[in-house]
């Protein structure tokens, strides 16, 4: 049997030696740096083209940049660890120190961490509050209908100025707030624009929302993101962002093309 | 149901001296496991049944929540216009129902005095209660006047009034199985967990009418 | 031989058993009769009579089939008035391979069966992951039509949910947890056998789904209304697949809580119980109360669907939102009961290969608790796009950012009993090790899902996809990995190959960020989840992940056979090979039949490794010199059992602790 005699760490490496201390703690800041530059180099999302994609971008680098120093301190340990605590022949019955705990410590960990997620709760709620108030200025809207497997979109009357119009195309006017009306007439879909950064399901029996001020012109994916049966993957349209005033002639421009629609 | 049995091992302090004593009174015939020990004053299967209970709480809990969507979220009339809910009859149910429980409470208190005829009329009886009450909410279902398939409203009634009819049921089958064990002379003044844990999941199933029926038909 | 065979038939068994499942069949088709005839089945005219029989089969033949196999002869017995015969124990212990095929009411071989069962439907799942993969390294529709790809997601994620990880720690646990707080057995051992085998029938129903007419059900395991309502009738098996395997963990949970609150050793105190043993409490309190949430939420389904209830039909007033309030405030908490029995076999495996106590050991039993309570108040963050009321998205965002700190304070804690200690980096510890890195990269995803607007953009993606992967596999499944491998010799007497182990982490965890890590990319680019098709411009990624994922899946294979052959042939395992203190390592590998030949008495803490004479739990009153097994391999493990043994460490004061 062994007896085991707590080391006070000064005849062996158990407590690590300062140098290789050093060592991990630049390694880890290296790593830091250098999780903090890709992540400004990856390509992550597709083509902003909203005032709300901005905005989420931007909490999204935040996010990101708060989350690489805790993975990076976790895995430093952790491969620190390996490398100067690992069991070397002749300890294998060696016992570590018999620490218990370090109420310090305990606190250090419960309340940093606290602290952090505090601040990126908050600011996410600050986000989300930017990106779904109401802007200064005209608001258009249009309603969205989502069945197996289209999309159908409605121009009300005070967009047509006559009677709403109905398309199975989605155009919006650049700069300009859109607030959409989404509504679905059998199973639950989900109003997706990726280059927006918004969705939201539509839910039959209720009408749900949002807003979204296009700010880059073009033509983006509109992707049903809720599994709506066989044809879900095939669910897609699109959103395109024209002028305001080739907007205006669109829309007049189908008003006349389909007279007996309403 | 079934547990390990008991001893009474002294707790921590059996660790010096000779070999303790509980233990090993029991040594030498190694037919089964050594008894195991007891680290707490609950009955095991009190325990079971109380937990048991917490489930089947959240069961009802499921279904209020669907209730509560339709009633209060959606703000649906309560019951659907054109229907009427039966609160008087289902009223004189509760009462059956209600009285069923002190029925099984004399049942229980007559076999811890040891009166075995006490045990069997009040099983019997609270028997018979239960499936008066049963009978009686089958009959309000064939003469309500609406069905399931009508309206949000009526699928929740008939879910939660169904609910608790299949808790009755099986309750049923539990008091079944206690009334037949009570005549053939199974409990004692000494033994008598076989008819209080099943009881206890009749108390339950009483109380919970006594929720549906608040909020069902009441409010 | 008529009489012999007609015994056959009567005596409990796998002749009965099938008797029993026709007979089910049969009397599903009569009751359906009965009741439709007796009803005017024209009430529900979409209602096929065909389908009537099945859903009334699938409830009924189970229930019969376990009536065949013996499940409930005691307690017919019982209810009948008949004399029952207190246990006599013929149905305890296993003493050949087909022990494991009947009722038996001994926890360890009720362990192993779970165990095997729920590997076995890791592998099915799996498979049809690899099916999932073929069908996505390419865009456009190549090997399966989009209905059986929306089948094979669903029964993948409902297998390894429902019969893999969620019934593994219970099979895991089944073996250990009696053992480690010094009990005989379970404390309901027959409702602990009767837990276990509704697990196969979970498993056969929800694979059988793909003979189905209309192919599996194919909704996602989330099975939303009203799309699970209107689908074909594989939705049933799912539906009642359900019913089974959430009966069976509720059965196991309370069978665990009432062991631990009322079977433990003498002197084990709450705070003396190893941390897998709070770990399993905590679960087991989950289990309880969030599990009838689902079962609730697939009744409704099941009416809505067989009798035409309107609880989801919103044309007559029904609220489609309402299953998933129902059905997430179950599977959140799920999530964390697909966890924290990981979080107790790390804290073991930590423990013992650092030979060092728990860092924090109240505070990692506190924390599991709070992550019980926290975890039932979150269930809407998996709601943030769902257009429920705007305003509940605030309350759920700050309770799940909340829900980080227990577990960081659990992850710093196993850092910090890392620290200074003598690591042992063998396959269990690399697993353990493995765990912290990928388990902590999914929960910071988990973190950043909380926050709102960037939810709103990503949910229903493959970041998503990405997330639950690093927190089921990185998470729940190392800690598998790790506990299967650290209670093998236990389990088995054998000891596994340590080289073919190594081999299986490091592959295993290499492919597995390499077939994750890109779908974090995917998502945030714009790629939904539980598509077969999807846009070109994903298809570089998704081609990279397929091969990376195949490579995984042949890793599991390393694993397998590991397996099979140390069962076979390994070495004969020590009592404690990993010089561990806690009281399932102070008998023999495998342990005597009961366990115990004298129930011990608990001294200590469970982790006073370096203590100087620290004792956890001890047999024999006077601490002898305890010849401890010293690394594996040395001589039978038949002694460990009796006598004084069973001390670790022997030295003088048996309270040295804390
Ligand atoms: C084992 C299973 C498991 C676990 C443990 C978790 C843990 C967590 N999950 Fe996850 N989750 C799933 C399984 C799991 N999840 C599944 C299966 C889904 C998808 C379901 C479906 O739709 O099919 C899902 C989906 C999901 C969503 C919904 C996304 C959507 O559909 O839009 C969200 C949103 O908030 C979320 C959040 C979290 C959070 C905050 C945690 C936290 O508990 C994580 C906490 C851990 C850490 C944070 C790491 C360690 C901590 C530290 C090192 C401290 C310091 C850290 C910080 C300061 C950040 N999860
Ligand atoms: C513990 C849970 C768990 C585990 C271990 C896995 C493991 C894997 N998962 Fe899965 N997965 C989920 C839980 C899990 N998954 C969940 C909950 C979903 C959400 C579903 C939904 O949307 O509803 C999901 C969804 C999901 C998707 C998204 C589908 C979609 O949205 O369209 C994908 C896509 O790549 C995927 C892939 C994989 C892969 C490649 C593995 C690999 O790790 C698998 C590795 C392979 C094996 C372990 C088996 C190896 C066996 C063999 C090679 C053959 C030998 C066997 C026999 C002969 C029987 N999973
Ligand atoms: Cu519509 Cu998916
Ligand atoms: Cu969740």
């Amino acid at each position: 049997m062994n007896v085991h005699t707590p080391d006070s760490g000064s005849s062996d490496s158990r407590s690590g030696s300062r140098r290789s201390l050093i060592f991990a703690g630049v390694a880890a800041v290296i790593s830091i740096a250098i999780g903090v530059v890709l992540s400004y180099v990856i390509h992550w999302f597709p083509v902003q083209a909203s005032t709300q994609a901005k905005e989420t971008d931007t909490l999204y680098h935040v996010l990101v940049i708060a989350s690489i120093p805790i993975f990076v301190l976790v895995v430093t340990v952790i491969l620190y660890s390996v490398w100067q605590f690992r069991m070397k022949p002749g300890e294998e019955l060696k016992d570590g120190p018999p620490i218990h705990g370090n109420t310090r410590l305990e606190v250090l960990w419960t309340a940093i961490p606290a602290v952090i997620l505090l601040g990126l709760v908050s600011y996410s709620f600050v986000v989300l509050n930017n990106n779904e108030k109401k802007p200064a200025g005209p608001e258009i809207q249009i309603n969205v209908t989502g069945q197996q497997f289209e999309w159908s979109y409605e121009y009300p009357s005070s967009l047509t100025g006559g009677a709403p119009l109905k398309s199975t195309q989605l155009y919006v006017p650049m700069n300009e707030s859109v607030y959409f009306n989404i509504k679905s007439v059998d199973v639950i879909h989900a109003f997706w624009v990726p280059a927006f950064r918004l969705q939201i399901d539509a839910v039959p029996g209720i009408t749900t929302h949002w807003r979204a001020t296009p700010d880059r012109l073009g033509s983006y994916p509109v992707v049903c993101n809720l599994l709506c049966g066989v044809g879900h993957s095939l669910m897609r349209s699109a959103i395109h962002v024209v002028p305001q005033a080739r907007f205006r002639q669109w829309l007049a421009l189908q008003a006349n093309s389909a007279p007996g629609r309403q | 149901m079934e547990a390990a049995s008991v001893t009474h091992a002294a707790g921590r302090a059996a660790h010096e001296g000779a070999p303790s004593g509980a233990q090993a009174g029991e040594h030498g015939e190694h037919h089964g496991p050594p008894p195991a020990n007891r680290s707490s004053r609950v009955e095991p299967q009190l325990l079971g049944m109380l937990l048991f209970i917490i489930s089947e709480v959240m069961v009802f809990g499921a279904f209020f929540t669907a209730y509560f969507f339709i009633r209060v979220a959606q703000g649906d009339p309560w019951p659907a216009v054109g229907t009427t809910l039966p609160v008087e009859v289902a009223g004189v149910n509760t009462l059956i129902l209600v009285s069923s429980s002190f029925t099984l409470h004399w049942a229980e208190a007559a076999i811890k005095r040891g009166n075995h005829f006490g045990l069997k009329a009040g099983m019997v009886v609270t028997f018979l209660l239960g499936a008066t009450f049963l009978f009686i909410q089958i009959n309000e279902y064939a003469n309500i006047g609406f069905a399931p398939q009508d309206t949000a409203q009526a699928t929740i009634f008939y879910g939660l009034t169904g609910l608790h009819g299949a808790h009755v049921t099986i309750g049923l089958i539990l008091l079944l199985i206690v009334c037949i064990r009570a005549f053939r002379g199974h409990y004692s003044p000494e033994e008598h967990k076989g008819v209080e844990i099943p009881g206890i999941y009749w108390h339950f199933v009483d109380i919970m009418w006594i929720v549906v029926y608040l909020t069902v038909y009441v409010i | 031989m008529i009489a012999a065979s007609i015994a056959r038939f009567r005596g409990p068994g796998f002749y009965r058993a099938a008797l029993g499942f026709v007979l089910g069949i049969a009397f599903a088709a009569a009751i359906t009769w009965v009741i439709r005839a007796a009803t005017g089945h024209h009430t529900f005219p979409h209602y096929l009579k065909g389908e009537a029989i099945l859903v009334v089969s699938l409830i009924a033949s189970p229930l019969f089939f376990l009536v065949g196999l013996g499940g409930f002869d005691y307690w017919f017995a019982w209810a009948a008035g008949k004399p029952t015969q207190p246990e006599d124990h013929s149905s305890h212990g296993a003493h050949g391979w087909k022990d494991y095929f009947r009722i038996n009411t001994d926890h360890k071989v009720i362990g192993i069966q779970y165990t095997v069962t729920s590997f076995f439907f890791l592998l099915v799942g799996g498979l049809l992951a690899m099916l999932m993969r073929i069908e996505l390294a390419q865009p456009g529709a190549q090997f399966v039509d989009a209905n059986t790809y929306n089948g094979l997601f669903s029964v993948h994620a409902s297998l390894l949910i429902f019969l893999f990880i969620i019934p593994v720690f219970a099979g895991l646990a089944n073996y250990v947890l009696p053992l480690m707080i010094g009990a005989p057995d379970m404390a309901f051992p027959r409702l602990n056998a009767l837990s276990y085998w509704l697990l196969p029938i979970a498993g056969v129903m929800m694979l059988s789904s793909f003979l189905a007419p209309g192919g599996a059900f194919a909704d996602g395991w989330t099975a939303y209304t009203p799309l699970s309502v209107d689908a074909p009738v594989g939705q049933d098996f799912f539906t009642l697949g359900v019913q089974f395997a959430g009966a069976s963990s509720i059965m196991t949970a309370l069978n665990f809580l009432v062991t631990i609150i009322t079977m433990r050793a003498p002197g084990m105190s709450f705070f003396r119980m190893p941390l897998l043993v709070w770990a399993n409490f905590a679960t087991s309190l989950l289990v309880v109360i969030a599990t009838p949430f689902v079962a609730a939420s697939q009744f409704f389904i099941l009416l809505d669907r067989a009798l035409g209830f309107n609880f989801f039909n919103s044309g007559n007033g029904g609220d489609v939102l309402m299953y998933q309030h129902v059905f997430w405030f179950y599977s959140h908490p799920a999530v964390y009961i697909m966890m924290l029995p990981g979080f107790g076999i790390v804290s073991e495996v930590i423990a013992v290969k650092s030979r060092k106590p728990i860092f924090g050991y109240r505070m990692m039993a506190f924390s599991l608790l709070a992550i019980v309570m926290l975890g039932f108040t979150v269930w809407a963050h998996h709601m943030f796009t769902s257009g429920m009321a705007m305003w509940i998205r605030i309350p759920m965002a700050v309770t799940t950012a909340i829900i980080a700190i227990p577990t960081g304070i659990k992850i710093f804690s196993w850092l910090a009993t890392l620290w200074r200690g003598v690591l042992h980096l063998d396959t269990p510890m690399l697993f353990a090790l493995g765990f912290l890195t990928t388990f902590t990269l999914g929960g910071i995803s988990g973190v950043m899902l909380a926050m709102v607007p960037f939810d709103i953009h990503v949910s229903a993606t493959y970041f998503i996809v990405a997330h639950i992967h690093y927190v089921l596999f990185g998470g729940s499944l190392m800690t598998i990995f790790a506990g299967v491998y650290y209670w093998f010799p236990k389990m088995t007497g054998r000891m596994y190959d340590e080289r073919l182990g190594k081999w299986h982490f490091w592959t295993t965890f290499v492919f597995f960020n390499l077939t994750f890590g890109p779908m974090h990319i995917l998502g945030l680019q714009g790629m939904p989840r539980r598509v077969a098709t999807y846009a070109d411009q994903f298809a570089t990624l998704n081609l990279i992940i397929s091969i990376f994922s195949f490579a995984l899946g042949l890793s599991t294979l390393i694993f397998i056979y590991n397996m099979v052959t140390s069962w076979r042939g390994g070495p004969r395992a020590s009592a404690n090979p990993w010089r561990a203190m806690t009281l399932e390592w102070q008998v023999s590998s495998p342990p005597p039949i009961f366990n115990f030949d004298r129930v011990p008495t608990v001294v200590g803490g469970p982790y006073e490794y370096g203590v100087p004479g620290a004792v956890h739990g001890m047999f024999a009153p006077p601490p002898l010199p305890a010849t401890v097994g010293a690394g594996s391999g040395s001589g039978g493990g038949s002694s460990g059992g009796s006598g004084g043994s069973g001390t670790v460490g022997g030295g003088a004061n048996p309270f040295g602790n804390e």
